[in-house]
């Protein structure tokens, strides 16, 4: 923690121009020194670009990741004059806002969670409470502390029993929350579907869990376009307020479907925004190697 | 320790389980819960989205409201029992 202490003082104090020219420095060490993330994050460009990966695909992958990491420093510290954002879908959330019953975001790990969270709390006055798993809410809660110590960040801790009656007495005060729909932990229930080109599992739990609290349900991300600049788009994934009791479960198959086909456009827009650097999919690409001759 | 159940309460029990079977989709005989077995995780199994479902059936079945800042979750859900005698006290329908 201190040492993110002193990278957050430094970042701060040289101003983000200058500390970034450490992050090719970071984006290197990566580069070179995680081989399982560079065979995953191969095999995602292979299927996202329908062509081998070369080593400049990945460098930019691991460099806009590091980018977004930066500057989570810059915007908890709501500087956001150092930045240039343009947004898609912001009418959506308002009228979810004005119809006051709450919505569930749910985001990937695609682009910077941080950048919509800072964003959406300035620009349209959203608070978004985030859920997520005990682990990474306590090592984030800490380390978005030791970036920004005045911050008071609504951090719902999933995987414990009343984690959903959380969820559910936010929504009912009309707040957002926000949840990652792109990984699972094993155990939970989840849907095989086509991403990519291959089948990939996607928890059901958080469509599910909008299905029963009859709320809308929006694809929220923002993509790092290169320098300073973000997009932002919130997109319409399902709305179950209007849906009566009992939702189907091929209503919520439906809306995981969407979900991921969502993903999957804004992958191809943004190919070099997506941060999963795991094994993503069970079987590997057919028809395209994944490594060049080169390489 | 809890007193053992009155007959109003096992037949409440029967009832709520029942339920539980049907909103849940449970493979289980309604009649084979265990009623002094956990129902979250070891026990019946259950994760958080079902305690969910089941908090949203058991408000709209007898009007008790089983709220995230009940202090008193883990008791409510620790048995069928505890759950059955937790809404007997409070229902209103």
């Amino acid at each position: 923690m201190l040492l993110l202490r002193l990278m957050s003082w430094i970042s701060l104090r040289l101003g983000r121009r200058l500390s970034r020219s450490v992050l090719y420095g970071i984006a290197a060490y990566f580069f070179v020194f995680a081989p399982r993330a560079r065979r995953h994050a191969r095999e995602y460009l292979c299927r996202v670009l329908g062509r081998p990966a070369t080593p400049i695909d990945r460098f930019r992958q691991i460099f806009a990741f590091a980018s977004t990491i930066h500057d989570r420093v810059y915007l908890l510290n709501q500087r956001f004059e150092l930045f240039q954002f343009s947004i898609d879908g912001e009418e959506l959330v308002r009228a979810a806002q004005a119809q006051g019953g709450g919505a569930l975001l749910i985001g990937a790990h695609l682009g910077s969670f941080e950048a919509t969270r800072a964003l959406g709390q300035r620009q349209a006055g959203l608070e978004i409470a985030m859920a997520m798993y005990a682990n990474n809410a306590r090592k984030i809660n800490s380390a978005l502390t030791a970036i920004c110590p005045r911050l008071k960040l609504d951090i719902i801790e999933l995987g414990h029993m009343p984690a959903m009656l959380e969820i559910r007495a936010r929504l009912a005060a009309g707040s957002f929350v926000g949840m990652l729909g792109d990984r699972t932990l094993g155990g939970e229930s989840v849907e095989q579907v086509m991403f990519l080109g291959a089948p990939a599992s996607f928890p059901l739990g958080p469509l599910r869990a909008a299905a029963m609290l009859h709320c809308p349900v929006y694809f929220m991300a923002a993509f790092y376009l290169g320098g300073n600049r973000y997009h932002i788009v919130f997109e319409q994934i399902a709305d179950f307020s209007t849906t009566g009791p009992g939702v189907g479960a091929n209503a919520i198959s439906a809306a995981v479907r969407q979900y991921v086909a969502v993903v999957e456009r804004h992958c191809r827009l943004y190919p070099y925004n997506w941060f999963n650097f795991l094994d993503f999919w069970q079987a590997p690409p057919a028809g395209v190697p994944l490594v060049s001759g080169t390489e | 320790m809890q007193p053992a159940a009155s007959p109003v309460t096992r037949d409440l029990e029967r009832e709520i389980a029942d339920l539980m079977v049907q909103a849940l989709n449970l493979t289980v005989a309604s009649a084979d819960i265990d009623p002094a077995a956990p129902l979250y995780r070891e026990g019946l199994g259950l994760d958080s989205i079902d305690i969910l479902e089941i908090a949203l059936v058991v408000s709209k079945r007898y009007g008790v409201e089983i709220k995230a800042d009940s202090e008193n979750n883990h008791q409510i859900f620790s048995s069928l029992t505890a759950l059955a005698d937790f809404i007997a006290e409070r229902r209103t329908k």
